[in-house]
């Protein structure tokens, strides 16, 4: 007597199972892998600490602060701190930390050191102080509107996604120190600037002047998360 | 082979007589397939873009919508055919009775060329492409078309921001797009660093914005209302972020935008020709 073929097909079926198994769970992994290297820190993220209220044009807002420096390499450590943990030492890098928290519509001061040397722009509009309170940021003491174009070390520079504040932009350019290479030489730029916050979301922010490798210096540190880029949680 | 190991197999049906009425025989029923499915593809060509594209702001967002509308509905009965003839071949002239033998099915009757059949098919497919053709064709001749009075845009992408630049309007740059209603504008595109794709969706046009290169494009808006730039080329790190608000307003509302974004060196002279549309 014959079997039936039905019998016959089952692992077939079972292969077919297997195979829709495997590839739901190797896209999960992807998945999860992509949401993890997106919206994590090697050091985590640095909440605004708040400092009271203030009030800005005829509005009582929360006033929180943030600090963080720019380094011509991601080697080191400050305070004890490291720069970029497990990062490329050779590139340049945002510390302590890329991921900044600020409460919603809430007037941010941050304070900066720049360390690193720089050059030219690609584009000389990313040389203005824009989004910040009365478009101007304190450099060295001094407020200034703009920078030298042609002696930019880097810039932060943040924008929303699309589903928040359309408007919502910040790019304040960061002098460079003096110097002709990527090397700490303990010299910084002090920048300090103010900005109000939009509405809850997540917001980018990178920088703009060429500091990375291959084309047209975007490549390197320039395109890969952690070093001159970032995101600011608007909570 | 035993007879009793002998399975029973179905013949196929036998086809119904020719005098049989058109809607029982099979061709009545494909027909009536082909008809109810091109009866819904033609209403998805006419109500769908109404939920998948976005009100547009300029005549070639206006076309671009027409070829979508014009295209499904040309579509719709080719596709109809194809999907009822497959439907009800699997379902009415599938083999019944699978698995329960050994033997192959039986061969169906032998198909002849039909000269008729070929002559038609050649002849629908021909008219739908010579008609697509010539579409597409008066499309892209009426988006190249110069207009004496537009006005020009220089458009920069770079990693992840879009800028505007009013050359007319003493080179003032911007990050939003606002455009004034009923006019021409000429968009010079290019980019700072890698290959972006400006795409302002709601005026209906696209071009790559490639670095060292000028590429222009064109769009001539007739309604008011907000777009969005968006970048079209897999560009980086925030390529998702990279996008830009727009607006498309009277020409009185341009000019008081462009005073108000520190057009500040211009002459009012100056203005009211930038946002002119005469």
């Amino acid at each position: 007597m014959s079997e039936k073929p039905g019998r016959e097909r089952k692992p077939k079926a079972l292969g077919i199972i297997l195979t829709f198994v495997a590839v739901a769970i190797g896209v999960a992994v992807v998945a999860i892998l992509f949401h993890a290297q997106t919206y994590t820190s090697p050091v985590g993220t640095q909440v605004a600490k708040s400092v009271g209220t203030v009030t800005v044009n005829g509005q009582t807002l929360q006033h929180v602060t943030l600090a963080f420096n720019t380094y011509p390499d991601a080697s080191g450590s400050v305070d004890g701190q490291a720069i970029h943990p497990g990062g490329n030492p050779s590139w340049p890098s945002y510390g302590p930390t890329n991921q900044f928290q600020v409460p919603a519509h809430a007037l941010v001061t941050v304070t900066m050191r720049q360390y690193d040397s720089g050059g030219s722009l690609n584009n000389p509009w990313f040389a203005t102080v824009r989004g910040t309170v009365g478009s101007v940021a304190r450099i060295n003491g001094r407020l200034v509107h703009a920078v030298n174009p042609n002696n930019v070390g880097h810039t932060f520079t943040v924008r929303g996604a699309p589903g928040t504040d359309p408007g919502f932009f910040v790019n304040v350019p960061l002098p460079a120190v003096p110097g002709n290479n990527q090397s700490d030489n303990g010299q910084y730029e002090t920048v300090i600037f103010s900005f109000v916050s939009g509405s809850q979301g997540v917001y980018g922010w990178n920088c703009e002047y060429p500091c990375g490798t291959s084309v047209a210096g975007f490549g390197g540190p320039m395109s890969a998360f952690g070093y001159m880029s970032g995101f600011l949680h608007v909570v | 082979m035993s007879s009793d190991l002998a399975v029973k197999t179905r013949e196929p049906d036998p086809l119904p007589p020719e005098k049989a009425p058109f809607f029982s025989r099979p061709s009545g029923k494909i027909f009536l397939i082909w008809l109810a499915m091109t009866v819904v593809g033609v209403l998805i060509g006419f109500y769908a873009p109404h939920h998948l594209l976005p009100t547009m702001l300029s005549v070639e967002g206006r076309a671009v919508w027409a070829t979508v509308v014009l295209l499904t509905v040309l579509a719709a009965p080719v596709a109809a055919f194809v999907y009822g003839v497959g439907f009800y071949s699997l379902v009415a002239w599938r083999q019944r009775g699978y698995g329960q033998s050994d033997e192959p099915p039986p061969d169906g009757p032998p198909l002849r060329g039909n000269s008729g059949l070929t002559i038609l098919w050649l002849v629908v497919s021909g008219v739908l492409v010579v008609v697509m053709l010539v579409w597409g064709l008066a499309e892209l001749a009426s988006e190249n078309a110069t207009h004496p009075n537009s006005l020009q845009v220089d458009v920069t992408g770079q990693q992840w921001l879009w800028t505007f630049s009013y050359p007319g309007a003493g080179n003032l740059e911007t990050r939003s797009l606002v455009l004034p209603d009923n006019r021409t504008i000429v968009f010079h595109v290019t980019s700072e660093d890698v290959t972006h794709g400006f795409w302002p969706v709601e005026l209906g046009v696209q071009v790559d914005a490639n670095p060292n290169v000028v590429t222009t494009i064109q769009a001539t808006t007739n309604k008011l209302g907000a777009f969005t730039v968006r970048c079209s080329q897999l560009c980086g790190l925030y390529h998702s972020f990279m996008y830009a608000s727009g607006a498309v307003v009277t020409p009185q509302a341009f000019a008081v935008w462009l005073h108000a974004h520190g057009a500040s060196a211009l002459t009012a002279s100056d203005v009211a020709r930038v946002s002119s549309s005469s």
